[in-house]
């Protein structure tokens, strides 16, 4: 179980029941303490009591200091989390980690934005920074044939803008991906929430925007680029499986192995754990080559074979 | 050096202070020092900061140097402001660095340096900025409260 001052402590003040099978969570500090702030776009990872991690854009105007807002639609076919969270009750305490961002605004003149079912989530914390900057943009909400259009409520204080198109498949006005994007200026970035059909599509007949097609996308840090491999624990005979885009520590933690660390950059050493086998790669700063012959830093370096071998 | 050291006198030009890891720094205009303990409502002295599950007596307070402040926007055009850089009093005109096993004076209190801050990924996350090697050696100190006392901005700083 990860230790909770290693999260942001979080308490749900706030459960309201939207459409679609849909409950926003509003979270604040228990003392109503400022949260870390955030960037339109960002993203949440919630600390569910069963131990399960899942990922939620917030919903919120980054300018609320002091609250969070995640949209979670159950999904009966699930994997357990969306059920889990529409278990939880008010008053209770979430762990969640700092926000994240891998959905940011781009530098453009206008923003266009495509928000399939509860994909507009991250879109509700771009516009109130967009409209207080009076940057242009455009927004395309799509539900599926039998559903409603998701966060009506928090989209109410957008019902008097222009620029927002919905749209119901198959039983209406079903949006042609295609032709929002023939329509892009030069100087215009599109940005694409929902599920897989809606993001190939936009894959597919956006091409040509290069950079300026934006996706969202969760889990992966952009600077962890080293393949999956395994830590095999001698002493406890435990293997820990290290997918790509986590560090060796955050594994090792996932896993329940309370590594001692401080600094988490590679230089304090806190972490310098011996290895048996293996092919490290050290990114400390500060171990003697002597030294990296038998110890690695686990919450920086990797390894480039399939399996390290950790004397722990 | 030793000569030298004593000569100095700095002041506190910030005071911060927040409940819980990761939770944003306030500035204040006070704090309370409490000997062997830390900062009155700080998350050192309630167990609720990110090392708390590794106490080291040596962490009841931090201090961080406004010049390193200053020389990370003249040199590298990083601004951090003194409530970003996580650590409880920032100081002007005094050689933290130089305080490791040495008492010295702040405001109502005494302190003794035990060891220098190390730079942490942790700072990176909450502030947002790429800032962990340009704070290599100049991350501050970590010091423990030999004599509790009340300290506000603008009082001094010597050595006892």
């Amino acid at each position: 179980m990860r230790n909770r001052i290693h999260s942001v402590t979080t308490e749900i003040v706030s459960i309201e029941d939207d459409v679609n099978n849909i409950k926003i969570f509003t979270l604040s500090d228990p003392d109503g303490w400022p949260l870390p702030s955030f960037m339109p776009g960002a993203h949440l990872d919630i600390y569910l009591p069963s131990g399960l991690i899942r990922q939620y854009s917030l919903c919120s105007d980054p300018n609320n200091k002091t609250q969070y807002m995640i949209a979670v639609q159950m999904e009966i076919e699930g994997r357990g989390g969306s059920s889990e969270m529409h278990n939880l009750s008010e008053g209770m305490i979430l762990p969640v980690s700092l926000p994240r961002n891998h959905f940011s605004l781009g530098d453009a003149k206008r923003h266009i934005f495509i928000a399939g079912g509860i994909g507009i989530t991250p879109f509700l914390s771009m516009l109130p920074d967009l409209i207080s900057k009076e940057i242009d943009w455009e927004l395309h909400i799509c539900a599926k044939f039998g559903e409603k259009i998701s966060c009506q409520s928090l989209l109410k204080k957008y019902e008097k803008e222009p620029n927002i198109y919905k749209y119901i498949s198959h039983g209406g006005n079903r949006l042609s991906i295609e032709k929002v994007i023939s329509k892009i200026k030069s100087d215009e970035h599109l940005y694409c929430c929902g599920p897989s059909s809606m993001i190939n599509d936009a894959n597919i007949n956006g091409k040509a925007l290069g950079d300026r097609l934006h996706f969202e996308k969760f889990g992966i840090d952009e600077h962890l680029e080293d393949a999956a491999y395994q830590v095999v624990l001698k002493k406890s005979g435990s293997v820990v499986k290290v997918p790509k885009g986590q560090t060796m520590l955050g594994a090792l933690r996932v896993a329940g192995f309370d590594v001692p660390a401080s600094c988490e950059g590679g230089i304090c050493l806190e972490c310098k754990t011996r290895f048996l086998a293996g092919t490290p790669i050290h990114r400390d700063l500060v171990m003697q080559p002597s030294d990296r012959k038998e110890f690695i830093t686990p919450c920086v370096s990797s390894c480039s074979s399939e399996s390290i071998e950790l004397d722990l | 050096m030793t000569k030298n050291l004593a000569r100095w006198s700095g002041e506190i030009v910030g005071l911060h202070k927040t409940p819980r890891s990761f939770l944003p720094m306030k500035n204040f205009r006070c704090l309370s020092l409490i000997a062997g303990v830390g900062i009155d409502g700080d998350r050192h002295a309630t167990g609720e900061a990110f090392h708390s599950d590794r106490p080291e007596e040596g962490r009841q307070i931090t201090l961080f140097e406004e010049e390193t402040i200053d020389a990370l926007l003249r040199d590298h055009n990083i601004i951090l402001r003194p409530e970003d850089h996580r650590r409880n009093v920032t100081t002007r005109d005094v050689p933290l660095n130089h305080l490791v096993g040495k008492k010295f004076k702040i405001g109502e209190a005494i302190l003794e340096g035990t060891r220098l801050s190390t730079p942490c990924r942790h700072i990176e996350q909450i502030t947002g900025l790429e800032l962990f090697n340009q704070l290599l050696n100049r991350s501050g100190l970590n010091a423990k409260i030999i004599v509790s006392g009340k300290i506000f901005t603008g009082d001094e700083i010597r050595m006892v």
